[in-house]
C-alpha cells in the first residue's frame, strides 16, 4: 500500500512537472512559418532547425500554414498552448496586417524569443537606367511626380511599405506597381516595364552580380559587404533606413525558463557554422537580437507601421 | 551549338555517376508517388526533402529534387484517368477523357499513353532546353503587364468552351470562377474582399481544393445515386493484351503529343498558370481539329494524349526562367530556387558560367530520368489499372477518404477540406444539370492574374486604356482574340446567305 502511495506521489510530480521547465523539452518543438514552402522565411528556419536540434536535445520541426497574407499562420500561433512546443516564425508582416485587416491578433499575443535575421531593403533600377545617382532620380521624381513606376512585391507588403516611408522621406511621389511575389517585380525590371523596383535581398541580388540591375538606393545603416561601393542612403543626406527581419515568438504566457533555454537553443544553433554558412550562401543578414531587444524592435516596428497605413489610407 | 553538345557530353559524365544515378531514381519515384497520390503535389514533395539533401554535392541535390518535379508531372494523371480525381492543376483536363476510357475498359491505353507522351514531350523538351535557353529566357521577359493581359484575355475567351458542349453554359461556369476568384486580399489595395470577416478567406480559394471537389467528390455523388446494383457490379476485367495501347492508338496518338509538346514548350516560358493554359489549349486544338470531335468527352485517347505531353514539356521549359534568369515562374520551381539558394548555388544569369558542372549535370539527368520515368511508369500500368476491380461500394468511400487526406497535405488546412466538400455538392448539383467544372477551373486560375495584370497596366500607363494596343505583342493577343469571336460570326452569316440565294 505504501509502495502505492509512492508510485502514486512520483506520478503526480510527474504530471506537474511540464509546467516547470525542468523537462523541457520532452518533445519535438514545432514552428509554424505563416507562408508556403519555398520563400525566404520559410529556408532560413529550415536551416536554423536543422542546427538547433542538437543543442536543444529533441528535433525542431517546421510546419507551414500558409494563407490570407499570413494571418492564418500568426492565429493558429498565437492560439497555441504557451508550452513552448509551438513556436511561430516572427517577420515583420505581424506587425504590419493587424493595421490593414481585422486579426484576431496582434504582436503582443507572442512572447519574443530571438531575432535571426534583419535585411536592409533598398530600390534596384536598371544599369542603363536614365539615373546615374540617387540625386538624379529624385530630382527627376520631384520634377515629375507620380511618373516614376516603383515595382513591389505586394500591395500592402513589407517592401510596398518601405517604399512610401521613402517617399516620405525624400519629399517625392512615385507611381507604385504591385506584383504578386518578389520574382515576378524583379522579372518586370529587367524586362523594362517598371523603372525601379523596391526589394529585400536575396531577391534581385544574383542580376546586380551580373551587372542587369543596380542599388540605387540602400536603407541601411551600414553598407553591404557584398557591395562595399554602395552607398547607403543616411550617407546620401536622407535620413533613412528599413528592412526586414525574421525571427522567434512564443505564444503569450510562455514560461520565462522556457523562453530561456529555447532562445539558448536558437542562438547556438545560429552560431553553428554550417548554419553561419547556409546563412551567407542565401545571402542573407544575420544579425542577432536577445528577447528583451526582439521585443523592443518589435514594438518599435508596429508603432511605425501603424501610423504610415493610417496616412495611406486617409 | 557546338559548346552546347561538348557541355551536355560532359553533363552526362557527371550525371551517370552511381550517386547521381542512384538520386536521379530516387527522385523519380518519389515524384511518380506524390503525383499518383490526389492532393500532395510536387511543391510540397520538394520541400519535404530539402532538409534530407543538406549533406549531398549540390549538383546531386538538385538532380533529386529536380526529378521529383517532372516525377509528379508522369503521375498526376494516374488519377485523374482511374478515379476522376485530379491531382494537381495540371491533370484536370485529363479527367474528362481519361475517365471515359476508363470507364470503358481501356484504363491501361490512357494511363500507357500519358507515361508515352509525357517522355516524347519531356525528351523534345530538353533538346529545347539545351539550345535555346538563353535567346527564350530574353524573350520571356517582353512580357510585362499588358502582355500578360492581351495573352489572358486570350486564354480566357478562346478555353472557356475547352469541351465544346453548350457555349452559354461555359460562359456562366466561367463567369462562377471568376467570382470566386475575387475573394481573398486586393492585390492592389490589400483590402479583404468578401471573406466574411473570417482569415480563412484572406487567401483566396484554394484551386486545387476547388478542383477535386467539382470532379472528384462529384463524381462519387453521382455515383451513389445509382442503383445498388450497378455498385456491386465489377468492371470488365480488361485482357492483358488490351492493357496497352494499340497500334491504332499510338497513331492517333502521335500527332496530339507532338503538337501539345509545342504548346507546352512555349506556354511553359510564360510566368504564371503555365500548365493549366498548356493543358486546356491542347485540348482544345485537338478538338477543333478533329475529324471526329464528337468523341472528345466520350473517352478520345488524342484528347489524353495531347494535354499529358503539353503539360510535361511545359514543366521542362519551367526550367529555362530559373536557370537562365534565377526567377522562378511558377510555385514548383520557386521551391527549387530555395533549395538552389540552400545549397550555395545563386541561380540568375551567372548560373550556366559559374556552376557548368551542376546546369549540365542537371541537364543530362533529366534526360536519363525521363527514360527511368517511363520504364518505371509501363510496368505500373496493369497494377494501376486492377484498382478499378475494386467493387464500387469499397472504392467510392476510399476516394473520399484519399481525397480528404491529400486535400489537407496540400496546405495543412481543415478549411480547405471544407472547400473541397462544398464544391463536391456543387458539382452533383452541377452534372445533373449539365454544366462543366473545367471552364470554372479555368477562370479560376487566369481571373485573379487577369485582374492584376489590367490594373498594373493602368497604373503605369495613368489609365490610358491605348496602352494595350500599342504594344505589338499585346496587340496581336487581342487581334487574335476579336478574329476568333468574329470570324463564327461571319461563316454563319455567309451561310444563311447562301441558303438564302439557294432558296430563292
Amino acid at each position: 500500500m505504501k509502495r502505492f502511495f509512492t508510485i502514486l506521489f512520483v506520478l503526480s510530480l510527474i504530471m506537474v512537472m511540464p509546467i516547470h521547465a525542468v523537462g523541457f523539452p520532452t518533445k519535438e518543438v514545432q514552428v509554424i512559418i505563416p507562408w508556403a514552402a519555398g520563400g525566404a522565411t520559410d529556408l532560413i528556419f529550415r536551416a536554423l532547425a536543422a542546427t538547433t536540434g542538437k543543442y536543444l536535445g529533441k528535433a525542431v520541426v517546421i510546419v507551414n500554414r500558409p494563407g490570407g497574407g499570413s494571418a492564418v499562420g500568426y492565429t493558429e500561433g498565437a492560439k497555441a498552448k504557451p508550452d513552448g512546443y509551438m513556436l511561430t516564425s516572427g517577420v515583420t508582416p505581424l506587425t504590419i496586417l493587424p493595421h490593414q485587416v481585422t486579426t484576431a491578433y496582434t504582436y503582443k499575443d507572442f512572447d519574443p524569443i530571438i531575432n535571426v535575421v534583419s535585411d536592409p531593403s533598398m530600390f534596384l533600377i536598371r544599369a542603363d537606367a536614365p539615373w546615374k545617382t540617387l540625386k538624379e532620380f529624385l530630382d527627376f521624381a520631384k520634377k515629375n511626380p507620380e511618373m516614376i513606376t516603383v515595382g513591389n512585391s505586394g500591395a500592402g507588403g513589407g517592401v510596398h511599405l518601405v517604399a512610401l516611408a521613402f517617399e516620405k522621406a525624400a519629399g517625392v511621389k512615385f507611381n507604385h506597381i504591385p506584383f504578386s511575389g518578389g520574382g515576378p517585380s524583379v522579372t518586370a525590371i529587367l524586362g523594362g516595364h517598371i523603372n525601379a523596383v523596391s526589394v529585400s535581398p536575396p531577391e534581385g541580388i544574383s542580376h546586380v552580380q551580373a551587372g542587369k540591375l543596380k542599388i540605387l538606393a540602400l536603407f541601411a545603416e551600414k553598407r553591404l559587404e557584398m557591395f562595399p561601393n554602395v552607398l547607403t542612403v543616411k550617407e546620401q543626406g536622407i535620413d533613412f533606413a528599413m528592412g526586414m527581419w525574421r525571427g522567434l515568438v512564443t505564444p503569450k504566457g510562455t514560461p520565462p525558463d522556457v523562453i530561456k533555454k529555447l532562445h539558448d537553443a536558437f542562438k547556438q544553433g545560429m552560431d553553428d557554422p554550417v548554419f553561419k554558412k547556409n546563412a551567407m550562401d542565401m545571402a542573407v543578414n544575420l544579425s542577432y537580437l536577445g528577447p528583451e531587444a526582439f521585443g523592443k524592435l518589435m514594438a518599435r516596428e508596429d508603432e511605425f507601421f501603424g501610423k504610415l497605413i493610417k496616412e495611406i489610407k486617409k | 551549338m557546338f559548346e552546347s553538345v561538348q557541355q551536355l557530353a560532359s553533363g552526362f559524365t557527371i550525371a551517370t555517376t552511381f550517386y547521381n544515378l542512384f538520386y536521379c531514381l530516387i527522385g523519380a519515384i518519389v515524384g511518380t508517388l506524390i503525383g499518383v497520390l490526389p492532393g500532395i503535389g510536387p511543391i510540397a514533395g520538394i520541400a519535404l526533402l530539402i532538409p534530407a539533401t543538406f549533406g549531398l554535392h549540390p549538383t546531386s541535390a538538385i538532380i533529386m529534387l529536380a526529378g521529383i518535379y517532372y516525377g509528379a508531372m508522369y503521375g498526376g494523371s494516374t488519377t485523374s484517368i482511374l478515379l476522376n480525381v485530379p491531382g494537381e492543376t495540371a491533370s484536370v483536363i485529363t479527367c474528362i477523357d481519361g475517365y471515359q476510357m476508363a470507364q470503358k475498359g481501356r484504363a491501361g491505353p490512357a494511363l500507357a499513353i500519358c507515361a508515352i507522351g509525357s517522355f516524347i514531350a519531356g525528351t523534345i523538351g530538353l533538346f529545347g532546353l539545351v539550345f535555346l535557353a538563353p535567346p527564350l529566357a530574353e524573350a520571356a521577359l517582353a512580357f510585362g503587364p499588358p502582355e500578360y493581359f492581351s495573352l489572358m484575355v486570350f486564354g480566357f475567351i478562346v478555353l472557356s468552351n475547352v469541351t465544346g458542349t453548350s457555349l452559354t453554359k461555359s460562359l456562366m461556369m466561367a463567369i462562377v470562377g471568376l467570382i470566386i476568384g475575387t475573394i481573398g486580399l486586393d492585390p492592389v489595395t490589400g483590402d479583404a474582399r468578401f471573406t466574411f470577416g473570417s482569415v480563412s478567406f484572406l487567401g483566396g480559394i484554394e484551386f486545387v481544393a476547388v478542383a477535386i471537389g467539382l470532379f472528384g467528390i462529384a463524381e462519387v455523388l453521382t455515383n451513389v445515386e445509382k442503383p445498388l446494383e450497378m455498385l456491386e457490379q465489377r468492371v470488365i476485367v480488361p485482357r492483358l493484351r488490351e492493357l496497352y495501347p494499340s497500334l491504332q492508338d499510338l497513331k492517333k496518338s502521335i500527332t496530339p503529343i507532338l503538337r501539345g509538346t509545342g504548346i507546352g514548350f512555349g506556354v511553359g516560358l510564360v510566368p504564371g498558370p503555365a500548365p493549366v493554359i498548356a493543358t486546356y489549349s491542347s485540348y482544345m486544338i485537338e478538338r477543333k481539329i478533329s475529324k471526329h470531335p464528337e468523341e472528345f468527352g466520350k473517352g478520345a485517347i488524342e484528347g489524353v494524349a495531347g494535354p499529358e505531353s503539353a503539360n510535361n514539356s511545359a514543366s521542362q521549359s519551367a526550367f529555362i526562367p530559373l536557370f537562365v534568369l534565377g526567377i522562378p515562374f511558377a510555385p514548383p520551381t520557386a521551391i527549387l530556387l530555395g533549395a538552389l539558394l540552400i545549397h550555395g548555388v545563386t541561380p540568375g544569369p551567372l548560373l550556366i558560367s559559374q556552376h557548368p558542372e551542376l546546369f549540365w549535370g542537371v541537364i543530362a539527368s533529366m534526360y536519363i530520368g525521363n527514360f527511368i520515368l517511363l520504364i518505371l511508369n509501363l510496368p505500373f500500368v496493369p497494377l494501376f489499372a486492377n484498382i478499378l476491380r475494386i467493387p464500387k461500394k469499397i472504392l467510392l468511400p476510399l476516394i473520399i477518404l484519399f481525397c480528404i487526406t491529400g486535400q489537407y497535405t496540400v496546405n495543412n488546412s481543415v478549411f480547405d477540406i471544407g472547400i473541397m466538400l462544398l464544391f463536391g455538392a456543387l458539382g452533383f448539383l452541377m452534372r445533373k444539370w449539365a454544366y462543366e467544372g473545367a471552364p470554372l477551373l479555368l477562370a479560376l486560375v487566369l481571373g485573379p492574374r487577369l485582374e492584376v495584370a489590367f490594373r498594373q497596366s493602368l497604373m503605369i500607363s495613368h489609365g490610358d486604356f491605348g496602352f494595350f494596343i500599342n504594344r505589338p505583342i499585346s496587340m496581336v493577343f487581342l487581334l487574335a482574340t476579336v478574329l476568333f469571336l468574329v470570324i463564327p460570326l461571319i461563316r454563319m452569316t455567309l451561310k444563311k446567305q447562301r441558303r438564302g440565294e439557294v432558296k430563292q
